[in-house]
């Protein structure tokens, strides 16, 4: 298969994946930011029927609360975290529990403004250290892969696909903040940092098998070299996203409600990251021996072609 | 098969540690503990595993007019993040602090399992107080006087004597050896009833000391009697109250009786008769071990403390500073202290107390006036000079604060959709052993055992170090298992490869391995490098969810390389070894069989 051929229609993908998350994140709110950054209410509810806690969790969804919090701290009395809430929207938790979960009443034992769990500039400050390790990972990659002709390419195209899948992910977070109010907390910036490292990784894994195909062939046109590499390494990149897709799916389909936003990142960044690897990492590499971009811009004609 | 038998060894031994560590719900070596009452005893954080839930008010007072005072915003922040500082020192476990309305703060600790130790460290009377302590101060004690006592004889312990204390039996002398020789002092009834009174408190002196030292602190000095005896040549001696018997149910009290100084002989019954004489005067001194003086200084004039080690040598001190009130007295103090030193040879020390306990009691080397000051000792810890700069810094919080609500509350995560969650992990995890085995045949099935062990000794590692597992640990998890699966993965196809290529079993497991190599290394020393990098930014800037993603994920890096090189490689040649070589579509992915007429071009041309 070509897929060096395909390298054109694959940044346009992209761009069509990125463009709209980067359209919402500058004109929308952009990340719409969970309790745990802007504080918000805590009750303390204390039920006079039996009630669990998913129970509750599913009819606080119901009520337009999908982040609250609720911890347990005896039968039937339960803290929660929300959003602030104003008179209105208190007096509907206490109505919608009262009405769908406890009938015989409920009582609130205690309703505050809560301040966030964590600093804001928590945020901030992980987005130096992220960029920060970015430098790093660039740098070696450059120093692996000092064999092979243009090393320091290999390092900026995979900080190019880490980028491109770290800035896809939260795109599409804030394009789901508008549509339905999803929210980011701690959460998601480990998840973040996780879709990071395996979009890192598994770039290496494709970039590895150029280096060495490179090596082998070094009378070989580039494209046809990085064609060849991306045909042996794809049934490695989805079997290996395959695996992890299983889990996830498991996770989603089974798992507790509460880490679903948690598994969505990650599900997203394992697609994205594989993709990545392929369709930009290796491709950037081509384009830059190529000089795409200049030719694009300067509507030069094809110097070269790939055989296939 | 021999030539695996060291690494299948390791394998083994690893294993049973792996195991043995997993299924011991606590562990205790020594000073070594770890485990819990969680599940594998694996420590956890709050959001997988519930804790303490404690509400504090602050209680700002006005000191003039005892009126409550209203707390500003920037003294809650304050208050805030110096108990946020404090249990993050602590190794509790990272714990959700909130401001709750105006006055409140809502703490959250995870599965703490001693609830004392968490409401002692937040410290909500904790009081820092500094105090000049003066060693072995003589006070005389004028209550007693020549009045109380009747006569004073010196002779052999005599028999009938019991003890007035039971402790003291065992100064008793074996019956072939004569009694010493003792001084008996006969009191007036209420002469000895003042001097009862003395000794008691002397006693008391030294069962604090003795406690001291059984407690593993530095041991206080108790306090001993002095006794000046005028009478034909002057005695004078030093008593320790142990050494003071009562004779029962009399008014006389023996005292040992002391050697010539000189010769350090014990004088004959006679000899020391004649040294008391007829109608000697007696004087009683009390030699106070240690005299501690309130010098106006506490926790309030404390800037700062933190631990640190010494530049020179290294050795792990406590780093005070003081504010300009507390660098005012505590100059004045030292320097008078110092002065005290050279003129009369006795150094006084600094007695430091929370909340009336004693924590340390250093001595003055110099005079300290710039408030800056270290302390050290020559047993001090690395661990011992955290504690104690932590018990320091407690004794200043910004504004006094009562606990108004203390319960237990379960996981953020909720404890119904974490066992959920768990199932679910456990199941995806099974899909994919599944899936490795079916698709790989043979050597997925070595993998998919190579991967429990991994996963096993992920855990092990974690509850060893320990990690504080939480929800963004289990996402650095879940990738390193990913890249665990993955390194496998890059093996076998490498295999496939070395297969079609014709060659035999062996090589095509030994070369997999080898061409394999280059890709896991890279993949995994640019995550390690990612780890690390994380790991100092965010010690550096104090984003502690990532520091935890960091440390999980470089440990399951670390363990994922050895399994993927050891574990996995070591049972793939062993089998390779075997008999079920000869089953070579055992060693093939499915599907494999019908591909090499497609795939083989490019390997042919390779070689």
């Amino acid at each position: 298969m070509n897929f060096v051929g395909l390298r054109g229609w694959f940044f346009i993908f992209s761009a069509l994946v990125i463009l709209p998350g980067i359209v919402f994140l500058i004109i929308a709110p952009g990340l719409k930011q969970g309790i745990d950054f802007t504080g918000g209410s805590t009750l303390t509810l204390e039920f006079s029927d039996p009630v669990n806690q998913t129970d509750l969790r599913a009819e606080l969804a119901n009520l337009g609360h999908s982040d609250a919090t609720v911890q347990q701290l005896e039968d039937n009395v339960f803290f929660i975290r929300t959003k602030e809430l104003d008179e209105v929207a208190r007096v509907a938790v206490l109505a919608g529990t009262e009405g769908n979960l406890s009938p015989n009443g409920v009582q609130q034992l205690s309703f505050d403004l809560v301040s966030p769990v964590v600093a804001g500039e928590t945020i901030l400050n992980a987005i130096y250290a992220i960029l920060a390790a970015t430098v790093g990972i660039f740098f070696y990659v450059w120093w692996a892969f000092r064999n092979v002709p243009s090393p320091f390419r290999y390092g900026a195209a995979a900080i190019i696909a880490l980028l491109h899948d770290a800035i896809i992910v939260i795109g599409i977070f804030s394009i789901l903040g508008v549509l339905i109010e999803m929210e980011v907390g701690t959460m998601f910036l480990v998840a973040i940092l996780t879709v990071i490292g395996y979009s890192v990784n598994d770039t290496i894994v494709v970039f590895d098998r150029i280096r060495e195909n490179v090596l082998t062939f070094p009378n070989r046109e580039l494209s046809e070299v990085v064609n060849l590499s991306i045909s042996e390494t794809i049934g490695r990149s989805l079997n290996t996203s395959v695996t992890l897709l299983i889990t996830l799916m498991a996770l989603m389909l089974f798992g507790g409600s509460t880490i679903r936003e948690f598994l969505l990142v990650l599900l997203i960044g394992v697609v994205v990251g594989t993709y990545s690897s392929i369709a930009i990492a290796s491709q950037a590499l081509i384009s830059w021996e190529y000089g795409d971009f200049k030719r694009v811009i300067l509507r030069r004609p094809v110097e070269a072609s790939v055989s296939s | 098969m021999r030539r695996f038998g060291r690494t299948l060894i390791i394998i083994v031994v690893l294993v049973a540690l792996t195991s043995a560590i997993l299924s011991f719900q606590e562990i205790k070596l020594g000073g070594f503990e770890r485990g819990g009452d969680t599940p594998l005893g694996l420590s956890l954080g709050l959001d997988l595993q519930g804790g303490s839930h404690l509400v504090y008010r602050a209680l700002l007072v006005d000191p003039q007019t005892n009126e409550k005072v209203i707390v500003t915003e920037d003294q809650m922040e304050a208050l805030k993040r110096t108990i946020e500082r404090r249990v993050n020192a602590s190794g509790l476990g990272e714990p959700i602090i909130q401001r709750l309305g105006d006055d409140r703060l809502l703490i959250q600790l995870p599965g703490v399992s001693d609830p004392g130790r968490a409401k002692s460290l937040i410290g909500e009377t904790a009081r820092l107080e500094f105090k000049r302590r003066t060693i072995n101060v003589p006070v005389e004690l004028e209550q007693l006087n020549q009045d109380d006592i009747v006569g004073v004889t010196a002779d052999f312990f005599p028999d009938l004597l019991t003890s007035a204390d039971e402790s003291t039996a065992t100064t008793t002398p074996e019956v072939s050896e004569p009694n010493p020789l003792v001084l008996m002092i006969d009191f007036t009834p209420q002469g000895a009833a003042e001097f009862q009174i003395v000794l008691d408190r002397l006693v008391d002196t030294f069962l604090v000391a003795s406690a001291s030292i059984e407690q593993g602190n530095s041991p206080s000095i108790p306090s001993r009697l002095d006794i000046t005896i005028e009478g034909e040549t002057q005695l004078r001696f030093e008593a320790s109250p142990l050494m003071i018997l009562q004779l029962a149910t009399s008014t006389t009290y023996a005292f040992a009786y002391p050697a010539d100084r000189e010769t350090g002989n014990v004088p004959t019954p006679l000899e020391a008769q004649a040294q008391i004489g007829l109608n000697p005067r007696v004087f009683f001194t009390e030699i106070q071990g240690q005299a501690d003086e309130d010098i106006g200084l506490t926790g309030d004039d404390l800037a700062r403390a933190f631990p640190g080690q010494n530049q020179t040598s290294g050795i792990p001190i406590v780093n005070i500073e003081f504010n300009d009130r507390g660098t005012r007295i505590f100059g004045e103090t030292t320097s008078d202290i110092v002065l005290k030193q050279q003129t009369t040879g006795v150094a006084d020390q600094i007695a430091i107390f929370l909340d009336e306990d004693e924590l340390i009691a250093p001595v003055v080397q110099t005079a300290i006036t710039a408030g800056t000051a270290i302390i050290s000792g020559q047993d001090f810890t690395v661990e011992r000079v955290r504690d104690l700069a932590l018990l320091l810094e407690s004794g200043r919080l910004p504004i006094p604060i009562e606990l108004i609500q203390e319960r237990d509350v379960d996981a953020i995560l909720g404890e119904d959709s974490l066992a959920k969650s768990v199932v679910a992990g456990f199941i995806g995890l099974g899909l994919v052993l599944v899936f490795m085995t079916l698709y790989y045949r043979l050597p997925g099935l070595i993998a998919s055992v190579a991967l429990v062990l991994y996963s096993g000794m992920v855990l092990a590692i974690f509850k060893i170090m320990p990690v504080t597992l939480t929800l963004s640990g289990v996402a650095a998890a879940i990738l390193s298992i990913g890249m665990a699966v993955d390194a496998n993965i890059l093996i076998f196809e490498r295999m496939k490869d070395e297969l079609r290529a014709g060659r035999t079993l062996l090589s095509a497991i030994n070369i997999g391995f080898d061409r394999a190599w280059p890709a896991i290394r890279d993949g995994n020393v640019s995550t390690l490098i990612t780890c690390g990098i994380l790991f100092w930014f965010s010690d550096q800037l104090g984003a502690t969810i990532v520091q935890g993603f960091s440390v999980t994920l470089a440990v399951g890096v670390l363990v994922s390389m050895f399994s993927a090189i050891t574990v996995s490689r070591t049972l793939l040649r062993v089998l390779g070894t075997t008999g079920l070589t000869r089953r070579v579509s055992w060693w093939l992915p499915s599907g494999a069989s019908d591909i090499p007429q497609q795939a083989d071009t490019p390997v042919a041309q390779r070689s």
